[in-house]
């Protein structure tokens, strides 16, 4: 194994050209007035879904009305702010919850029967109507996979211009994960006619909080 | 050892441009990821500018690419990933085969992976007693039929919906009906769900590795990349070496263009960056991540004419605005990667003695040029590859002697002049209004009609056009041209001209049924 | 640009003896902008067909052979996009093996003008409308649009005349003559060709009009599926100036 990695190695060095011809990073030249108003256009242009909301508090409000006309009975949610602390048995005692690490049981199981996911974003991504989400204690890579429907919390001061921006503020360690969600999952794989749904949620509803 | 000859290529063009319902599909997909491009590129203040600095940093990439995929593999281990160099592809599948026996794999997931197509991972895996399932709708469809990917984005382009109800219909064991294309994709979404939760290992490619952090990067609209990756206990990544970049200013800008050139959407549904197996304290993930650099034959490419082919991103804009990929779609290519980036890179790849027909099927019309995210110039190492051919003795002799002999002759204008004056006589019983009639089976042309020599050359008619000027303007005389040869000449080189010509001619025809 | 008044033209090989009728056009149209047009009889092809096939010392012989040929004039028009891209883009590397070839045939290069090219930027010409002119369609030859960024110059002129041009859909998509890749692979070419007369038929023009005569001869394979004319640019533009 070891020699493999000298061959390669060596072989590519035989080849390089060397020298210092890298350029300097390109940096955004996007221009949005109102982040938050592209980034409503793209992902609704996505076939996501796009929920306004004043505040936190006005954001779990909404969480509640979309759960309630889904009729969801299971719900996975990370344990992550703006979720992170409130007392969802109490506030939706109907629903089955599990918050992530904190909840008993197989949680790969119960995301592959939930009726939706719940997690918050680490930024939103406003020309490409994207969210981040990112793995670590208490924040599930498969709330936001396996179940049919995804909400993400995000507050608003988490938006920025692009993916440009959001690598240029970036720095040290990443997350084992990071995922980019820009829509619900879909294909066009049979005959190019749009289906969505494949792998991942059908359904992706943003709520967006703050201002 | 000949695996795409001239003759094979000819043949399955023609089946291909025989299908109308392969037409169809190949038109609407191509035009539909044309526009799309357009408009999503559109959305980029400076686009123009900004494939230029990705040119440019891919390149800066390539002239230290030890560096950065020593400093790659550095951060990787820092974050936890097993890390595997592989020469070639019996060590890279080797290598996914003994992590696999090592957690007793018995059933593999895949993300959508050129690479692992590349090295024909799956086949593989079979002989190893795993079985591997593509999760890909499109590759999953294929590799239900048993095929090779007719494009490298969109696999299976090819398959109508009857046939995609066929294949699955085999597969779950009840009939499903052709007319519902979300249906049948919720039947696949079930079957495959199945297999994500049973499988012991994911396999995925890398779009994408960032040496900064050690990451790899995978991009899907479906989410395959990103279930192979998070549900099965263990991941492994085959990552051609030429896919790292230095950082994640880079990666953005690859990412920029990336969906755009490719299915004309501003970013993918998914876009997953992978650095490491789960972290301690991490809520799920794969206990172990692989990361397995292929070179397969890159480093050699490194330093030569055809290092740009080594920026290339796999987003396959270069097939969706070929002309030639547009009428005969990806199988016809013989290997998994098709269109104007596999025409250069097979035979680079394999070796031009297998695949002489491939840098062949351009007709140099510079699209793939203009619209690669990385500005490879592929035209360019099309021609390279020619000269090679010719070089190499790939071309046949036959053809040689003659191109070689028509060089000559435009090189010897008299003689040039006469041998087409003879040409005019003889075309004479097959001249039309519109080109020559030459029986079907005769014409190298095919379905074409060939073009007749004029009556008089433009060299025959210059003394009535120079005189033209003369009664017209008065201006000064022009220079005077050779006459036309006369009756006498020409009867002289017939003879010696008729034969060597229908002995070349059989050999062209020859040339093109019989390998 | 200078104005040169000793104007060569290359006639290319396959006006030469296919269709000379353009190479006519193309010195009448240059007598009427003006110029002297000579023609270096000793001409024959630029080295592009086995340039195109890689059969690279042919074309290097070729191309050696038209530099000494024209390289007196002032200038050389070629009615034909993709020949005048052969001498602008290739030359000056496969030069290369003569001492001195580079830089002679970069000189040549930047005197070597396509026709349109040649009118329009460097004679500053301008055809008086026609009292009655054709639809047209254009087609966008490969080389000419996209080694030399010319297509606006023919539309120009066609204007000028007084045509109306009718924009075929994707006007840049290949016409797939692409040199000897129509002999070996025809099944290819000729699907592409087809697919390309037929995007034409259906704009109502009534002249399919191309700059290059390697496009318009591969089109003229399939002229008896339409009820189109197929001209040369030269052709169209001499006759509706006369
Ligand atoms: S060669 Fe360029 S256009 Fe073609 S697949 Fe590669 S990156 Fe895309």
């Amino acid at each position: 194994m070891s020699t493999a990695r000298e061959e390669i190695l060596t072989a590519l060095r035989r080849g390089e050209r060397g020298g210092n011809s890298a350029p300097a990073p390109w940096r955004s030249r996007q221009q949005f007035d109102d982040l938050a108003a592209r980034f409503t256009a793209t992902l609704t242009g996505l076939h996501g879904e796009m929920i306004r909301a004043a505040s936190a508090d006005e954001a779990l409000d909404r969480l509640g009305d979309v759960l309630r006309d889904l009729g969801a009975a299971r719900v996975v949610v990370n344990d992550e702010p703006p979720l992170a602390g409130v007392d969802l048995a109490a506030r939706w005692p109907g629903i089955a919850w599990h918050v992530v690490g904190r909840t008993e049981g197989d949680l790969r199981a119960f995301c592959a029967g939930a009726d939706a996911g719940v997690t918050g974003a680490d930024a939103a991504l406003a020309e490409t109507g994207s969210v981040t989400v990112s793995s670590g204690p208490g924040r599930s890579r498969m709330a936001s996979l396996l179940p049919p429907v995804h909400i993400a919390l995000v507050a608003a001061e988490r938006l920025t211009s692009d993916i440009l921006t959001w690598a240029a503020a970036r720095s040290g360690d990443l997350p084992a994960n990071v995922t980019a969600i820009s829509g619900p999952s879909k294909t066009a794989d049979i005959e190019q006619t749009l289906a969505i749904g494949m792998h991942g949620p059908k359904r992706v509803i943003v709520i967006l909080y703050g201002e | 050892m000949n695996e795409v000859s001239f003759h094979t290529f000819r043949a399955d063009a023609a089946l291909a441009i025989a299908n109308p319902h392969l037409q169809s599909a190949v038109d609407g997909a191509t035009l539909k990821f044309r526009r799309d491009r357009l408009r999503a590129l559109a959305d980029l203040p400076d686009v123009e500018a900004m494939r230029d600095h990705f040119k440019a940093m891919r390149a800066a990439t390539l002239a230290n690419l030890s560096e950065h995929l020593e400093q790659f593999e550095r951060q990787a281990l820092a974050a936890g990933a097993h890390v595997h160099w592989a020469r070639d592809a019996a060590e890279a599948t080797q290598i996914v085969i003994g992590i696999a026996r090592q957690h007793g794999a018995r059933l593999a997931v895949k993300a959508k992976s050129m690479t692992s197509e590349e090295i024909h991972l799956n086949a593989a895996l079979d002989e190893a007693g795993i079985t591997p399932v593509e999760t890909d709708l499109g590759e999953w469809i294929v590799q239900l039929a048993a095929e090779s990917p007719a494009h490298i984005v969109v696999p299976a382009l090819h398959k109508t919906r009857q046939q995609v109800a066929e294949l699955f219909t085999r597969e779950v064991g009840r009939p499903l009906s052709a007319d519902d294309i979300p249906a049948l994709t919720n039947e696949a979404r079930r079957a495959l769900r199945k297999k994500f939760l049973a499988a012991e290992i994911g396999i995925s490619g890398a779009n994408i590795g960032v040496a900064e952090t050690g990451s790899i990067v995978l991009v899907t609209n479906e989410g395959n990349g990103r279930m192979v990756s998070s549900v099965p206990p263990v991941h492994v990544a085959v990552m051609g070496v030429e896919k790292v970049c230095p950082t994640w200013d880079d990666a953005a800008v690859w990412l920029e263009l990336l969906a755009r050139s490719s299915t004309g959407q501003p970013l993918s549904v998914y876009t997953t960056a992978i650095t490491g197996p789960a972290r301690d304290g991490d809520a799920d993930g794969p206990r172990e991540l692989h990361i397995v650099l292929y070179d397969g034959g890159r480093s050699g490419m490194l330093g030569t004419g055809y290092e740009e082919v080594l920026q290339c991103i796999r987003c396959g804009a270069c097939l969706n605005h070929c002309p030639v990929y547009q009428e005969i779609a990806g199988q016809t290519y013989g290997h998994a990667y098709s269109g104007p980036i596999g025409a250069v890179l097979v035979p680079l790849l394999h070796g031009l003695e297998q695949y002489e027909a491939l840098p062949h099927a351009s007709s140099l019309c510079g699209a793939c040029l203009e619209v690669c995210p990385a500005r490879i110039d592929l035209p360019r190492m099309l021609l390279d590859l020619r000269a090679e051919e010719v070089a190499r003795g790939v071309i046949a002799p036959p053809e040689q002697a003659l191109e070689k002999s028509a060089a000559w002759l435009l090189g010897h204008r008299r003689l040039f002049g006469l041998l087409t004056d003879v040409g005019r006589v003889f075309q004479r019983p097959l001249l039309s209004k519109d080109g020559l009639r030459v029986p079907r089976r005769l014409n190298p042309a095919g379905k074409r009609r060939l073009p007749s020599l004029a009556p008089r050359s433009f060299h025959a008619l210059w003394d009535e056009l120079a005189a033209e000027e003369e009664a017209v303007a008065g201006a000064a005389p022009v220079k005077r041209a050779v006459r036309a040869p006369s009756r006498g000449r020409i009867a002289a080189v017939i003879g010696a001209s008729v034969v060597p010509l229908v002995v070349l001619w059989h050999l062209l025809r020859r040339r093109g049924g019989k390998r | 640009m200078t104005d040169p008044k000793r104007v060569a033209i290359m006639v290319t090989c396959m006006v030469d003896q296919i269709m000379p009728e353009v190479g006519v056009a193309a010195v009448r149209l240059l007598r009427r902008a003006g110029y002297t047009v000579e023609f270096p009889v000793e001409q024959t092809c630029c080295g592009q067909p086995f340039f195109n096939s890689g059969f690279r010392a042919q074309a290097a012989d070729l191309a050696k052979r038209s530099l000494d040929i024209f390289e007196p004039y002032d200038a050389v028009v070629l009615p034909g996009g993709s020949c005048a891209a052969m001498i602008r883009k290739e030359y000056p590397h496969l030069l290369e093996r003569w001492p001195g070839g580079t830089a002679r045939a970069e000189a040549l290069a930047a005197r070597t003008y396509e026709l349109s090219e040649f009118l329009v930027h460097v004679a500053g010409w301008e055809p008086a409308p026609a009292a009655r002119a054709p639809r047209v369609t254009y087609h966008d030859s490969c080389h000419m649009n996209r080694l030399l960024g010319l297509g606006a110059e023919s539309r120009a002129l066609l204007r000028a005349a007084g045509c109306e041009i009718v924009e075929m859909h994707e006007s840049d998509r290949c016409c797939g003559f692409g040199g000897l890749f129509s002999f070996r692979i025809p099944e290819v070419s000729n699907a592409m060709t087809q697919e390309k007369v037929r995007r034409a038929n259906t704009t109502g023009a009534e002249v399919l009009v191309s700059a290059d005569p390697g496009c318009l001869m591969q089109m003229r394979g399939f002229a008896h599926q339409t009820g189109m004319r197929l001209a040369h640019l030269a052709v169209l533009l001499e006759e509706l100036t006369r």
